[in-house]
């Protein structure tokens, strides 16, 4: 056929400069033009409906496949803290000098627990959904947004016990708990950071999907989930400075020294702490934002 | 092949004063396909450890498959343009970008207005229910959710569900998830509005309803794509045609001499393939 069929009399081929003169006379858009990064926001903003309908979907769609649905979400947590507590502060004793070991443990866990799952799920996120990429237009940001943000509100029920866990270990309630939930909105901020930043590398080396768990684990096991960053530090000798800074300054380490500040008297709140968290969570909000901006247009693609 | 007949004067009047809503430039279409590989050529000759290695590796790799190449069209309002080929000739393909969903690779692709895509496999989100799939449908072809509870009910009396509206859409059946789609991507008249196939599943009496729908969606302007294995379809529905083979455009103009070209070539007393060109089930060449 290549070789030429007769063609109809009503489409005579047009030039390119023919074509693009005819779509600039009658206004047609160009598509697969990336929009300038002011109006992709508006655009996201525009389908915020969307945005929660989608996460609400997401959320609906994890917790109904089995009888106890959304009760998994408070019974996972607290099955995973008792199965921490008696590895590590049982079974190995990664106690350290820590006074409240079961508030330093479950807060570091249940903090950790949406981020990795924003890693997890927001860096696979348009490769799972490319099915509704294809049918149907939106700004692509909005899947690692609603991954994550589906994730977070399943987390919620167990930041609710981080407060019972906190009490029943007789932490005193302060007004630094005020500070809890902002925390956990910082939490929030990095981890959509994250997620978008991910969604777009996976996107484009479909092979670095297989070094996400690995990612996760290492972070699981450096930020100090089950430890004390400090002392572990402490316990090296003097090791390199950049080395030091390195383990208490990732965003994930600071995020749980963040969450834990706010609610255990031995942890008092100090601004250095806040004012890296934040950073972090600017940097990498606005860092993956933009890296995944100017990747739209290519998803869904292959 | 049939010669290129004088135009009908319904579909072609002077190009100046109708208005074009879809302007394709040489559109080319490529995408890739992972854990393809490259084709083993399995020798004798070759050593037992060589064979191995190259069976363990085969499905390593990306695959670039041209789907649709150097396509150029101009699509007009109130115009019902059919597409015609065979299984994998790119029509599919085609149909998305011009719903905007799929940017092409090469070439450039205009569109006026807002474009919605109607296809057997455009499924939503099959863990939800068909309430929650109209919501995020809807919403997603720009309605807000003001005007969402506003057609809802009207949506789900086109769908025509019954109770199933509040059961996952993976519990539905072909006929049911296509009514759904259907009343989902017409809830607004889209400007452009792409059908893929998803009309060869529902009923007769289905078939009516929505080729009433597509009626009114042309008198409002609108332009309509389709893609239907039923050449009869495309010649009842269609002022216009376009036959698609391996991806290039072999023909394009009113909807009976294409479609009487294409059937003359791929009729039912099946003929042989076109010279040259793999069959389409043949798994794509490594470019």
């Amino acid at each position: 056929m290549s070789e030429g069929g007769p063609r109809g009399p009503l489409s005579p081929t047009l030039s390119p400069q023919e074509a693009e003169e005819l779509a600039r006379r009658y206004g047609l858009e160009l598509v697969g033009q990336r929009p300038g990064l002011l109006a992709y926001v508006r655009d996201v903003w525009r389908h915020r409906h969307l945005m929660w309908a989608m996460a609400k979907g997401d959320f609906v769609a994890t917790h109904q496949d089995n009888y106890l649905g959304l009760l998994w979400s408070i019974l996972n947590p607290i099955l995973l803290g008792v199965a921490y507590y008696l590895i590590f502060g049982v079974l190995i004793g990664t106690r350290g000098g820590i006074e409240n070991f079961v508030a330093f443990l479950t807060i570091g866990l249940f903090t950790y627990i949406p981020v990795a799952a924003a890693l997890t799920g927001g860096s696979k996120s348009v490769l799972r959904k490319s099915s509704m990429i294809r049918s149907l237009r939106f700004p692509r940001v909005l899947l690692p947004i609603t991954t994550v943000l589906s994730q977070f509100v399943a987390s919620l029920p167990a930041f609710m016990i981080l407060l019972l866990i906190a009490l029943i270990s007789k932490e005193p309630p302060s007004l630094t708990w005020l500070l809890f939930p902002v925390a956990l909105l910082v939490v929030l901020v990095v981890s959509l950071g994250m997620a978008m930043l991910t969604a777009r590398i996976v996107n484009a080396v479909r092979d670095t999907a297989n070094l996400v768990p690995l990612l996760v684990r290492l972070l699981r096991y450096v930020s100090g989930v089950f430890f004390s960053v400090d002392a572990a530090l402490a316990r090296m000798g003097d090791p390199e400075p950049w080395v030091a800074a390195l383990l208490q300054y990732q965003p994930v380490a600071v995020l749980l020294t963040l969450v834990r500040e706010t609610l255990m008297q031995e942890y008092p709140v100090r601004g250095e702490t806040w004012a890296v968290a934040g950073g972090w969570a600017v940097g990498l909000f606005v860092v993956g934002f933009v890296v995944f901006w100017r990747g739209e247009g290519t998803y869904g693609r292959s | 092949m049939a010669a290129p007949e004088p135009p009908t004067t319904s579909v072609a009047g002077p190009a100046e004063d109708r208005i074009p809503t879809v302007i394709a430039s040489d559109v080319s279409i490529t995408y890739r396909i992972y854990g393809s590989g490259r084709a083993v050529d399995d020798d004798d000759e070759m050593g037992v450890l060589k064979r191995v290695l190259q069976r363990s590796t085969q499905n390593v790799g990306v695959r670039e498959v041209k789907a649709v190449k150097n396509v150029s069209l101009v699509a007009y309002e109130g115009e019902s343009i059919g597409l015609v080929g065979r299984n994998g000739s790119g029509k599919s393909t085609l149909l998305r970008s011009i719903a905007g969903l799929v940017p092409p690779t090469g070439g450039r692709l205009w569109l006026r207005g807002k474009a919605a895509l109607l296809g057997v496999n455009a499924v939503l989100l099959p863990n939800l229910s068909g309430r929650d799939n109209i919501w995020i449908g809807a919403q997603a072809l720009g309605l807000t959710p003001k005007e969402v509870r506003a057609r809802f009910d009207e949506i789900v009396d086109f769908a025509d569900l019954g109770e199933f509206i509040g059961l996952p859409m993976k519990s539905y059946s072909s006929g049911m998830a296509a009514r759904l789609r259907f009343a989902i991507s017409t809830a607004v008249v889209p400007d452009i509005l792409v059908v893929d196939e998803a009309l060869a599943t529902g009923d007769a009496q289905f078939r009516e309803r929505a080729q009433d729908r597509i009626a009114e969606i042309r008198g409002a302007a609108g332009t309509v794509f389709m893609v239907s294995h039923n050449p009869g379809t495309i010649v009842k529905m269609c002022d216009r045609a376009l036959w698609l083979d391996d991806g290039e455009l072999v023909m394009d103009g009113p909807a009976g001499p294409v479609v009487d070209a294409y059937t003359a070539k791929y009729g039912r007393p099946r003929k042989k393939p076109g010279k040259g060109k793999p069959a389409p089930e043949d798994p794509p060449e490594k470019p």
